[in-house]
């Protein structure tokens, strides 16, 4: 009866456990037996400090700084993706599931993400940040759900209910 | 120098936090585990249906929240039909419109001297009887999508402001999902979503879909 489109839907995760949370929700309830849909989660790396190319005045940066640095975000990347692989793998052979990394500005790369991938649906977890936080630091969720023009889905913490 | 010491204190900075959240990691990391392991024989069991899942989605006089219903009807219309579905399997979808409340002892300025005048009970009576009317026509309206494709819903009436209200009957009532339209007030709309919605993500205990209309009902 209904047409069964394939759909795009981006999840994007960071190192914290809401994310994973909202990864395992979408799994669980936006990919009902036999439809087409394809999950892409989204990480982004925080922008690398770009302090080692302005360094003048005599003080050589060696590269081993860089290096550790790479590494350390190298790192970063693979134990965020073993997590949400952790999360999805009981799916995996159900549904198309593609990983991309993204370095910048958390809230615009998902946002131009999500429009350059034309994706269907967008899904977040949210820092929980409480009211004062949220005031002084921005979020990440929001930013992103007012600037989307797909819907936008945000997952928080279930309460623990008996 | 100068220079050489703001970068010597940077670099150590990142090291610190690079060790920081690699010990989170791992202890997230454990932590994920065993919630991946409990996850498992749900996972199995059920790879069709899910068990019962309310949805509620919040409707007013503006198109957009009636896009928000149509988009529910049209995406997870698998997950709340009722044909198919067993009884006691299957959602159940809840239509909820909030009616702002009349407030009776509000004043209506009369005169100069602005002096109230408070409401006579006939006129309470009508604004109440209005009120009725136009939340009944939404409802009808919404339940009537919903037949068409026979999904199983429910219609709420509450009264109150309207994003207190909304949360509430979120804890109240268990809803697993809440959807909710967002009006984009035109310019200014980069900066507000719509003070409802907003108010729902942060403040619902569940999961909350926000379903924007098209460029074309933008414009109203």
């Amino acid at each position: 009866m209904e047409e069964t489109k394939e759909r795009k839907i981006v999840v994007a995760v960071d190192e914290s456990e809401e994310s994973m949370e909202a990864l395992s929700w979408s799994l669980d309830n936006l990919f009902p037996y036999g439809s087409n849909n394809t999950l892409i989660l989204l990480y982004v790396k925080p922008p690398l400090p770009v302090y080692s190319s302005i360094d003048a005045a005599g003080f050589i940066v060696t590269g081993d700084p860089v290096a550790a640095l790479m590494k350390y975000e190298h790192e970063l990347v693979e134990s965020v993706m073993a997590r949400s692989r952790t999360v999805y793998q009981d799916f995996e052979s159900e549904i198309n599931i593609e990983r991309r990394v993204g370095r910048g500005d958390a809230k615009e790369v998902i946002c131009n993400a999500v429009q350059k991938l034309k994706a269907d649906m967008l899904v977040m977890g949210t820092h929980d940040y409480g009211f004062f936080k949220r005031a002084l630091l921005g979020s990440v969720s929001e930013y992103c759900a007012k600037r989307v023009r797909c819907p936008v889905i945000i997952v928080k913490k279930q309460p623990q209910d008996n | 120098s100068l220079l050489t010491s703001f970068t010597y204190s940077k670099k150590k900075r990142l090291l610190k936090t690079k060790q920081r959240s690699m010990a989170e990691d791992q202890g997230a990391a454990t932590a994920m585990e065993t919630t991946a392991v409990e996850k498992q024989p749900e996972a199995e069991a059920a790879p069709s249906v899910p068990k019962t899942k309310r949805m509620m989605v919040a409707i007013d006089e503006s198109d957009s929240s009636f896009y928000a219903l149509q988009w529910v009807i049209d995406h997870f219309s698998n997950l709340l039909m009722t044909t198919e579905a067993a009884e006691g399997d299957g959602g159940m979808l809840t239509v909820v419109h909030v009616q702002s409340p009349f407030h009776h002892f509000a004043a209506f300025p009369a005169g100069p001297g602005g002096a109230t005048v408070y409401a006579s009970s006939t006129m309470i009576e009508s604004v109440k009887k209005a009120q009725q009317e136009t939340s009944a026509a939404l409802l009808s309206r919404a339940l009537q999508m919903c037949r068409a494709k026979q999904i199983r819903t429910e219609t709420l009436v509450l009264e109150g402001e309207a994003k207190e209200m909304i949360c509430e009957a979120v804890e109240q009532m268990h809803v697993d999902l809440l959807v909710v339209g967002s009006r984009g007030l035109g310019k200014i709309k980069r900066a507000f979503i719509g003070s409802v919605s907003d108010y729902c993500a942060h403040h619902a205990n569940c999961p909350i879909l926000i379903v924007k209309p098209p460029k074309e009902l933008m414009t109203k």
